[in-house]
């Protein structure tokens, strides 16, 4: 069964889905108690949890402090039995800091960080079980959980992945599309501005394709972003309700 | 936003056992693709018409197994089940697959695919203990139920099984939906289908047979896929593509190895000795070789081959040094095609095998080895030609396995043999279908076809200004070229015109008309008939440019300077014209002439009008002369060849009735129009290459190797001439050069060789290929296209349509009609090369064909047109290569018999077989004998006795043999035979084949096929077109190797 066909003649991808189409998403927010803010997200079968400490005062070296705004400390790791085969290494590998990394970036792009000076937000995302948009998935689930710990934000921090096979933009991608032979994008938009939090893609892609694939990515991101305010307004109905307002 | 059921599917996959989870989701609109459907599905493209009688649901393992079944065209409303495609997908691999993909776009064919996997109805999870192949089976199942229902019970709904058990448990299930097995189904729904159900048995036959092999090896194991990859990467391996050697097909093969192989510095091809090392490989398929040591190396054998008359030995060096020697380890891609084979007679089946089910068949292509099919029909299909498809080739298997498709006919009949060198050409040339005639417009007595207002609106309207002509042959329905010249007012300005026939117009892109020109990609002219491009009422009547009547065309103009004859503008575009004067060539020439000739179009014409008008037709000839000399002229200066001149020359004499063996100077209005057709060409292809650059179709022809040209030097040597090859010009002067005043040939037979040294024009897409490779070496132009002849070239019709784009461009519009990409333009550019090869690989092998139907009845002892002369061209270790002029045949010649005798010359001429041996020189070869030595040395004339040799199961040859070393004698009677033309003896041919079948009324097919041929053909008997290129055949040029040649028959 070499070389899957990602995209069949009549249109339907590997699971069913068309082009344009998202997996499906659960969200829940506020699941842990102890965290000031705490979120789990299902896109598909890419499960992932988000917790966010802060804003506190910056701890370990004191060097770190920035006079002006809060520090954002990102951390991303993997469970051990998040994928097919038990990983060995949870968190450190290369792989998990860089996208410690892209974390960081596209959250000091969201979060007003100059209402907090000299002081640290810590957000720490684990994958508990991966099928393809693990960036993604994180970022959306931090945002919850950053929204749970009442921290001032510009807007959602929305991302979605994008391929391009056959000439046609795929959105949300799944493991098999991603380790399938053609580009993979990820992108994280501010839906309301439509500003780019982040653009990630390290695979080769003809510049006449750039365009339609970002479109269909963003359109994508400002569904999801629709898909996040309900969680968000629902999760605030039902608290409402048990503080009694 | 998205209504979707996540279900999860668990999944093994690997050699460890990885638990990988996917999700599937279900929805509740999956379109249906039947017309019937009642509930508004978007069913885009392809729909199931409405007036089958059932839909028929195959179940998996029926398109694993019985695909080949399920393509006729005849089985009509299938239902292909996603569960059905992704067993075909695992199972059967890509090849396969992209087979039923295929299948599923082609128009022609009535089916489609249902995705049950994912509509939430039809969907069912695989049950805890279910086997596969029963949960596909129940898949496949609910399918056809959710079809049933979807459909509102319109249309009943048949599954088809191999599984009995299934058609037990689900027959009686739900009402309207049935399940039957296979053989049931084509029994009880298609009785008159004989050759599908004949089909059937032979797979299921060959799959049975299959579960019954036996275990003792005959090969070597191919190695794992890895392996191979691995040891070509590492370059231990070379990886290319076998052939076999057409002489030798027991022990010689060759395997071109494909340039990545860096490692190993090779420069000729590798020899796969023997069939154990070729192991199971069959020719034209992709192989892996290992090369063997040094010591192990072998070289090919020189002489000419016995057993096979009529052989022509390749160019090689003069002894069989060791070249690089290999064995095949693994096979990469089989590339099986139909074969047409023999079956041996009744009798020698029945002697050989204890199983006369199971019979060795001959293909007729000696390359393929024999075939082993099983068939109860055996009895019955003695001595007939069968079409045969290969299934396997098992190690423990001297033969490879196949079964039977298609009964030809018997072997020997016209028609039979026919169709056999149609298929084993790969062409497919069945009668256009219902479907593709509706597409095209009407034109009959009662509902005349006229002129469309909004095209006269947007079409330059000639039909006032110019003064349209067309000169083509004598009794030419297709006229897709015409011209027009004059000059612009102010006296200062030339307008050349070239209009073509707009055959885009009425040929949509996507069209059925379309695909089906496109898979024929060009018009077949055989030596009796034709199978046209286009359906008849475009190609003779609305597409052809036709005298007195409006039609559109396609038009260059160039305005050039009347004195210096240089351009000064060039205008591309649509046009509507109407041609005034429907010429010939000669009546063309005898105006240029101004002798006087009778105008058809001018006997009602009164008498001062009827002069005034000549004079002006004669102007415009002989401006057109004018211009078309100055063009040439331009061309030869660059270098162009003539290697074409002989052969136009030969065929007019054919066609006046005048001597073949005589060159006459040929009419200069021939090379009028030529030249200006290659001028349009060459404008068209710099127009669109430059509105294009990455995606133009041109044609270019590679400048040849110079070790090509070895045996034309040395040739010329013999007879003195210095043959210079450096550029083309070099080449074309030193050929002009090359004139022996007493031996007219010899100049003829060396521009046979500097032809055969050259390699194909071909098409390509501008975006494959780099700058400097567009160059056309016969033309000695910088780009070159096809833009002449779209009625039956499609590569035309491809360049008119990127003409119109590139004219819509220039307008500042964009191109309504998106234009091919260069990888859609690369693959259609090599269908068309593909299909030109085959079209005159079949157009060569028909006419050998009629040439042993001609001399079959003849007793070549006594009947004096065997005797021919004959001139000697090339030397070989046993014998000589010859050239009959007189019948345009090439043949050997051998020197020495399976006694080791050889020829030797009485006094007066005549030979006679002794004792002796041979000597070989490289301008002569001797034969020494007690009676003395004897000399053939190049160029020299000889005479010949020519025979047919029959063979049962490949195509009959003709055998040639030495009567006397001098030239012919007989030549009175000579022109007299000659003057019949080549034209009678095919005529002659294919009248006694025809009274030979009607009066064997027993085999009643063969009438109609050839009447429905008939229909199909537009012009009766052979056209100056056919005759052109037949003659061409047969003077000389061997076809694969001829290019320079179709440049001047685009005029006709």
């Amino acid at each position: 069964m070499a070389g899957l066909e990602l995209l069949s003649d009549q249109g339907y991808r590997l699971d069913g889905r068309k082009p344009s189409e998202l997996r499906k998403i659960q969200a829940r927010m506020g699941v842990f108690a102890q965290a000031d803010g705490s979120a789990y997200i299902e896109q598909g079968n890419t499960k992932a949890l988000a917790v966010v400490y802060g804003p506190h005062e910056v701890r370990g070296s004191r060097n770190k402090t920035l006079h002006d705004r809060a520090v954002i400390n990102c951390q991303y790791s993997m469970a051990t039995f998040s994928t097919a085969e038990r990983k060995r290494r949870p968190h450190g590998d290369r792989k998990s800091s860089e996208m410690s990394l892209h974390l960081k970036q596209t959250f000091e792009a969201a979060i007003l960080t100059q209402l907090y000076p000299r002081s640290q937000i810590d957000i720490y995302v684990k994958i508990l079980q991966s099928d393809g948009g693990n960036y993604s998935a994180c970022v959306n689930a931090a945002t919850l959980a950053v929204i749970d710990a009442g921290i001032p934000m510009r807007d959602y921090v929305c991302a979605c992945s994008a391929g391009f096979v056959e000439d046609t933009p795929l959105v949300d991608l799944c493991h098999a599309e991603e380790s399938g032979s053609g580009t993979a994008l990820a992108l994280a938009l501010l839906p309301r501005g439509g500003q780019i939090a982040l653009l990630q893609m390290d695979a080769r892609l003809h510049q006449d394709h750039l365009d339609p694939l970002m479109e269909a990515a963003m359109t994508a991101c400002r569904s999801l972003g629709q898909v996040l305010d309900g969680v968000v307004r629902q999760h605030l109905q039902e608290v409402s309700v048990l503080t009694g307002e | 936003m998205l209504k979707a059921d996540k279900v999860v599917v668990l999944r093994n996959s690997r050699g460890g056992h990885v638990r990988v989870v996917r999700e599937v989701y279900l929805r509740e609109q999956v379109s249906c693709f039947s017309s019937l459907c009642q509930d508004r599905c978007s069913n885009e493209g392809k729909v199931l018409p409405g007036d089958v009688t059932h839909y028929v649901v195959p179940d998996a393992g029926v398109v694993r197994d019985f695909l080949e079944v399920l393509e006729f065209r005849e089985l009509r409303g299938i239902v292909f089940t996603q569960t059905a495609c992704q067993v075909v997908q695992h199972t059967r691999g890509r090849r396969q697959y992209n087979r039923l993909r295929s299948l599923l776009k082609d128009p022609r064919h009535d089916c489609v695919l249902f995705c049950n996997e994912f509509q939430c109805y039809s969907y069912c999870p695989r049950e805890k203990g279910e086997t596969q192949e029963k949960w596909h089976t129940r898949c496949v199942y609910r399918a056809a139920v959710w079809y049933h229902d979807h459909l509102a019970g319109l249309k009943p709904v048949v599954m088809i099984t191999e599984d009995q058990e299934a058609v037990a448990e689900y027959n009686r299930l739900t009402s309207g939906v049935y399940v039957i097995s296979t053989q049931e189904y084509l029994q009880s729904f298609w009785p008159d289908l004989q050759a599908v159900q004949e089909l059937y048995i032979s797979i299921a036959q060959v799959l049975q047979e299959r579960e019954s092999e036996g275990q003792e090896r005959e090969y070597a194991e191919h190695l794992p896929i890895e392996v191979l990859e691995a040891g070509i990467k590492s370059g231990r391996y070379i990886q290319g593509t076998l052939k076999v050697n057409k002489h030798r097909p027991q022990q010689e093969a060759f395997v071109q190895a494909i340039s990545s192989t860096k490692s190993t510095e090779l420069s000729s091809d590798v020899l796969v000795w023997g069939v154990r090392q070729r192991n199971r490989a069959v020719h034209g398929d992709s192989v892996v070789v290992e090369l063997l040591r040094c010591g192990e190396w072998r070289g090919r054998i020189m002489a000419l081959t016995e057993a096979e008359m009529g052989a022509e030995e390749r160019i090689g060096e003069e002894q069989s040094q060791p070249m690089p020697t290999g064995k095949v380890v693994g096979i990469l891609q089989r590339n099986w095609r139909d074969y047409v084979v023999t079956f041996p007679p009744w009798e020698e089946v029945q002697s050989q095998s204890r199983n006369s089910q199971r019979i060795l068949v001959i293909p007729w292509d000696r390359r393929i080895p024999k075939i082993r099919i099983s068939t109860q029909q055996a009895e019955a299909l003695q001595d007939h030609r069968v079409i045969v498809r290969l299934d396997s080739w098992e190690s423990t298997s001297l033969y490879p396995n196949g079964h039977c498709v298609r009964v030809l006919g018997k072997a020997g009949k016209l028609e039979t043999e026919i169709q056999t060198i149609l298929i084993e050409n790969g062409i497919h040339v069945p009668a256009f279908s219902e479907a593709q005639l509706r597409e095209m417009p009407l034109n009959s007595k009662d509902n005349p076809w006229t002129v469309e207002a909004s095209e006269v609106a947007a079409r330059q309207d000639l039909r006032a200004t110019h003064l349209v002509f067309s000169i083509d042959p004598q009794g030419c329905e297709d006229v897709d070229d015409a011209l027009s010249v004059r000059m612009l007012p102010g006296g200062n300005r030339l307008e050349l015109g070239v209009h073509i026939a707009d055959v885009t117009h009425f040929v949509r892109p996507g069209s059925l008309t379309d695909l089906e020109a496109l898979s024929r990609a060009t018009t077949y002219y055989l030596a009796d008939r034709r199978y046209d491009m286009l359906p008849a009422v475009l190609s003779a009547d609305l597409c052809s440019l036709l005298g007195n009547v409006d039609r559109y065309a396609m038009s260059v103009l160039w305005e050039l300077d009347a004195k210096s004859l240089s351009i000064c503008k060039v205008w591309f575009g649509r046009t509507l014209i109407r041609s005034s004067y429907q010429l010939c060539y000669e009546l063309a020439q005898n105006l240029l002439n101004d002798e006087p000739v009778e105008v058809p179009e001018l006997t009602q014409v009164e008498e001062v009008e009827r002069e005034k008008r000549l004079k002006e037709l004669k102007t415009a000839l002989q401006q057109l002369t004018q211009v078309a000399r100055h063009l040439r002229t331009q061309r030869d200066r660059g270098g162009a060849l003539e290697l074409e001149g002989v052969e136009v020359r030969a065929q007019l004499d054919a066609d006046k009735n005048i001597t073949a063996l005589v060159p006459k100077q040929p009419l200069e209005i021939h090379e009028t129009v030529a030249e200006c057709m290659i001028y349009a060409n060459h404008w068209v292809a710099h127009k669109i290459q430059e509105s294009f650059p990455q995606q133009a179709l041109l044609r270019h022809h590679p400048p040849p190797r110079q070790e090509q040209f070895a045996q034309l030097i040395e040739s010329a040597k013999a007879r003195g001439f210095d043959i210079d090859t450096r550029s083309n010009k070099a080449l074309a002067d030193s050929l002009d050069r090359a004139v022996d005043p007493r031996d007219s040939l010899i100049n003829r037979l060396l521009r046979m060789m500097a032809t055969q040294a050259m390699s194909n024009a071909q098409y390509f897409s501008t975006g494959s290929c780099p700058l400097e490779q567009y160059y056309h070496y016969g033309l000695a132009l910088n780009h070159y296209t096809h833009f002449t002849s779209p009625i039956r070239r499609y590569a035309d019709i491809i360049v008119h349509r990127l003409l119109t784009a590139a004219i819509k461009l220039d307008g500042g519009l964009g191109p309504n009609e998106s234009v091919a990409t260069s990888k859609e333009l690369e693959e259609i550019a090599q269908q068309i090369n593909n299909k030109n090869r085959a079209a005159q690989q079949a157009q060569k092998q028909s006419t050998e064909l009629f040439q042993c139907l001609y001399f079959k009845d003849k007793d070549p002892l006594t009947d004096q047109r065997c005797v021919a002369e004959a001139i000697i061209y090339a030397i070989r270790a046993n014998g000589i290569l010859v050239f009959i002029p007189r019948y345009g045949v090439k043949g050997a010649v051998y020197l020495k018999n399976r006694e080791n005798q050889v020829v030797s010359v009485r006094s007066d001429g005549s030979c006679e077989w002794q004792g002796g041996m041979l000597q070989r020189h490289p301008d002569r070869i001797c034969t020494v004998t007690p009676s003395g030595t004897h000399t053939f040395s190049l160029f020299q004339h000889i005479t010949v006795r020519i025979s047919v040799q029959a063979l049962r199961c490949h195509a009959d040859t003709l055998c040639l043999e030495v009567t006397s070393n001098r030239p012919h004698e007989t030549v009175e009677q000579e022109s007299l035979t000659a003057g019949k033309g080549r034209t009678e003896l095919v005529q002659e041919v294919v009248r006694w084949a025809e009274e030979a079948s009607q009066q064997a009324e027993e085999h009643d097919r063969m009438p109609k096929l050839s009447k429905e041929e008939r229909e199909y053909q537009q012009s009766k008997g052979p056209n100056l077109y056919c005759l052109l290129q037949e003659i061409r055949e047969l003077a000389l040029l061997d076809l694969s190797a001829c290019q320079g040649s179709e440049t001047c028959i685009t005029s006709a």
